[in-house]
């Protein structure tokens, strides 16, 4: 339960959505006017500064150990035109997407399972949080052992650090999901198959997106993980090459590619959740 | 749907005792190299206790963890507060904890070590940079939404910025301080054990060596300690909270 509460509140966090109790935000502006209104324009003067701030940092500092802005960019465009990167990240996609297609199906099922049985929610509670107490990166001498350093072992890592995440996420929302819903299938004599299309699916669809973002955020984490932690290659071994050479402008290359996968996919899941679900307010 | 405390209870006994069970079979059945079951395991946790090294090194750790989650704490509970109130600085700073929350913790310490070396400070730096998002986004979603009638009795008392935010906005938030330093807390552990174990020390290291291990034992016995740190620590935060704001788990069964 205690993990349930926080991977909600998580939730919460990272949609940056305030959470149910709080007042709503048009009854309660922050202080703020002109640009900071605009998200687009303000968007681009956050990056700015954001840059600038980054180019002040790299001229106190040696470049090999802190590049400016605009050399990491040299080198992006530079191993892109030379398909380094987009070849290395279309290989580091494979393992992230087949360890995440993994974990959605191991874990939706058994997230079901665990929010609609009271029972069995109360005898695999226990068992779940202790396992998810413990930091994924800790089982990579077991994923060694049982999977090796290559493909196999990658995909298990990655499926590893999403599957307890999404779990605890699609139980916590199929234990909330709202009671009245059901009674007006029930009170309709929807059962079996019908009620799991069309009353179950429709009201579990905003906490499986839920699920699925907070999951597809620890695949692309644990994507540079396994290639760092185990057989390095790809992007890991590209960074890893990089610190060799003392040379900076690689790795803070690599680590804006990550940072755009990772938003990419975030801004991708809003994006359809949006689209499939207008009924489903966001704010 | 509703069940007695003793229900609920031998419920919850009953499955550890069937996922302990599973365990042993399963380690039976694929021996001690490849997953060492429950008994073996205590055998060898008994004599990690007896060594002495593992609890050592799970409290050197743990001081360099404590140093750079509190930094993340410190600078991470006034900047959410300032996001959730001044507009300005929300739209300049939203999006780059946005980027920091996506970027993996792993794909930041090979940066670390080059700007900062394995010493003590590359390990603050990354349970740092892995904890400060969350704790900055809890609270500034309770920055958002504070009660206006708080800030208006601040503000008639003719209180200065920092008065306001330590006399007002701090109490009104500590629901969320709590929350965030708790899922904070979750990632600075995690951090910890990412950054020790590509630099092959302390506790993480321990865990990496004995991953060379020909029985697994030692390894599932350091995996436990870490997972009743961990338990013990996020119970501890529970009842500081409820200690320091009593009202919020009213409030929450409340609504």
């Amino acid at each position: 339960m205690s993990a349930n509460k926080a991977i909600l509140q998580k939730e919460h966090t990272q949609s940056g959505a305030a959470p149910e109790r709080v007042a709503p935000t048009s009854r309660n502006p922050a202080r703020g006017s002109g640009w900071s209104q605009r998200p687009g324009l303000s968007y681009l003067i956050s990056l700015a500064a954001g840059v600038l701030v980054w180019e002040l940092v790299s001229r106190q500092l040696p470049g090999v150990v802190f590049a400016s802005p605009l050399a990491t960019l040299q080198r992006l465009v530079e191993d892109s035109i030379n398909l380094k990167l987009p070849l290395a990240l279309a290989h580091s996609l494979g393992h992230m997407t087949l360890g995440f297609v993994l974990a959605l199906l191991v874990a939706v099922p058994l997230g079901f399972l665990m929010g609609r049985n009271e029972k069995a929610f109360v005898m695999l509670d226990p068992v779940v949080n202790a396992i998810y107490a413990i930091p994924t990166v800790a089982f990579v001498p077991f994923l060694i052992i049982w999977f090796g350093l290559f493909f196999e072992g990658r995909t298990a890592l990655v499926f590893v650090m999403c599957v307890f995440d999404i779990l605890v996420t699609v139980a916590a929302g199929a234990r909330n999901i709202d009671p009245s819903l059901l009674e007006v299938g029930r009170s309709f004599g929807v059962r079996g198959w019908q009620r799991m299309r069309l009353v179950l699916l429709p009201a579990s669809m905003p906490f499986l997106f839920t699920a699925m973002r907070i999951g597809m955020a620890r695949a692309v984490n644990a994507m540079i993980t396994a290639e760092l932690f185990l057989a390095t290659v790809y992007l890991g071994k590209y960074m890893q090459d990089s610190a060799a050479r003392f040379d900076s402008a690689g790795i803070l290359a690599v680590i804006v590619i990550l940072c755009a996968v990772g938003l990419g996919t975030q801004g991708a899941l809003k994006r359809l959740e949006s689209r499939m679900l207008p009924w489903h307010l966001q704010s | 749907m509703t069940m007695s405390r003793t229900q609920r209870l031998s419920l919850q006994a009953l499955g550890i005792f069937i996922a302990l069970t599973v365990w042993e079979i399963a380690g039976r059945i694929l021996g001690d190299a490849l997953l060492a079951p429950p008994t073996a395991v205590a055998v060898a946790y008994v004599e990690l206790l007896r060594d002495g090294a593992m609890l050592r090194e799970l409290a050197g750790s743990l001081r360099q963890m404590a140093v750079g989650f509190a930094l993340a704490c410190l600078i991470g509970i006034p900047a959410g507060t300032a996001m959730g109130r001044v507009k300005q600085i929300d739209a300049i700073v939203h999006p780059w904890v946005s980027m920091l929350m996506v970027t993996s913790v792993a794909a930041v310490v090979p940066l670390y070590i080059l700007l900062l070396g394995t010493g003590f400070w590359f390990r603050a730096a990354v349970v740092f940079t892995a904890s400060v998002g969350y704790i900055v986004l809890t609270t500034y979603n309770g920055a958002r939404g504070i009660d206006l009638r708080l800030l208006d009795v601040g503000r008639a008392f003719s209180a200065g910025a920092l008065q306001m935010f330590r006399m007002v906005l701090l109490p009104a938030l500590y629901p969320y301080i709590v929350t965030g330093v708790r899922i904070g807390l979750v990632h600075a552990i995690r951090a910890m054990v990412v950054a020790e174990m590509f630099i092959i020390l302390g506790y993480g290291g321990l865990i990496y060596q004995s991953g060379l291990d020909t029985s697994t034992a030692p390894l599932l016995g350091l995996l436990m300690t870490l997972m009743l740190f961990s338990i013990a620590a996020n119970q501890l935060l529970r009842l500081a909270g409820d200690r320091l704001a009593p009202w919020y788990n009213q409030r929450l069964s409340l609504r």
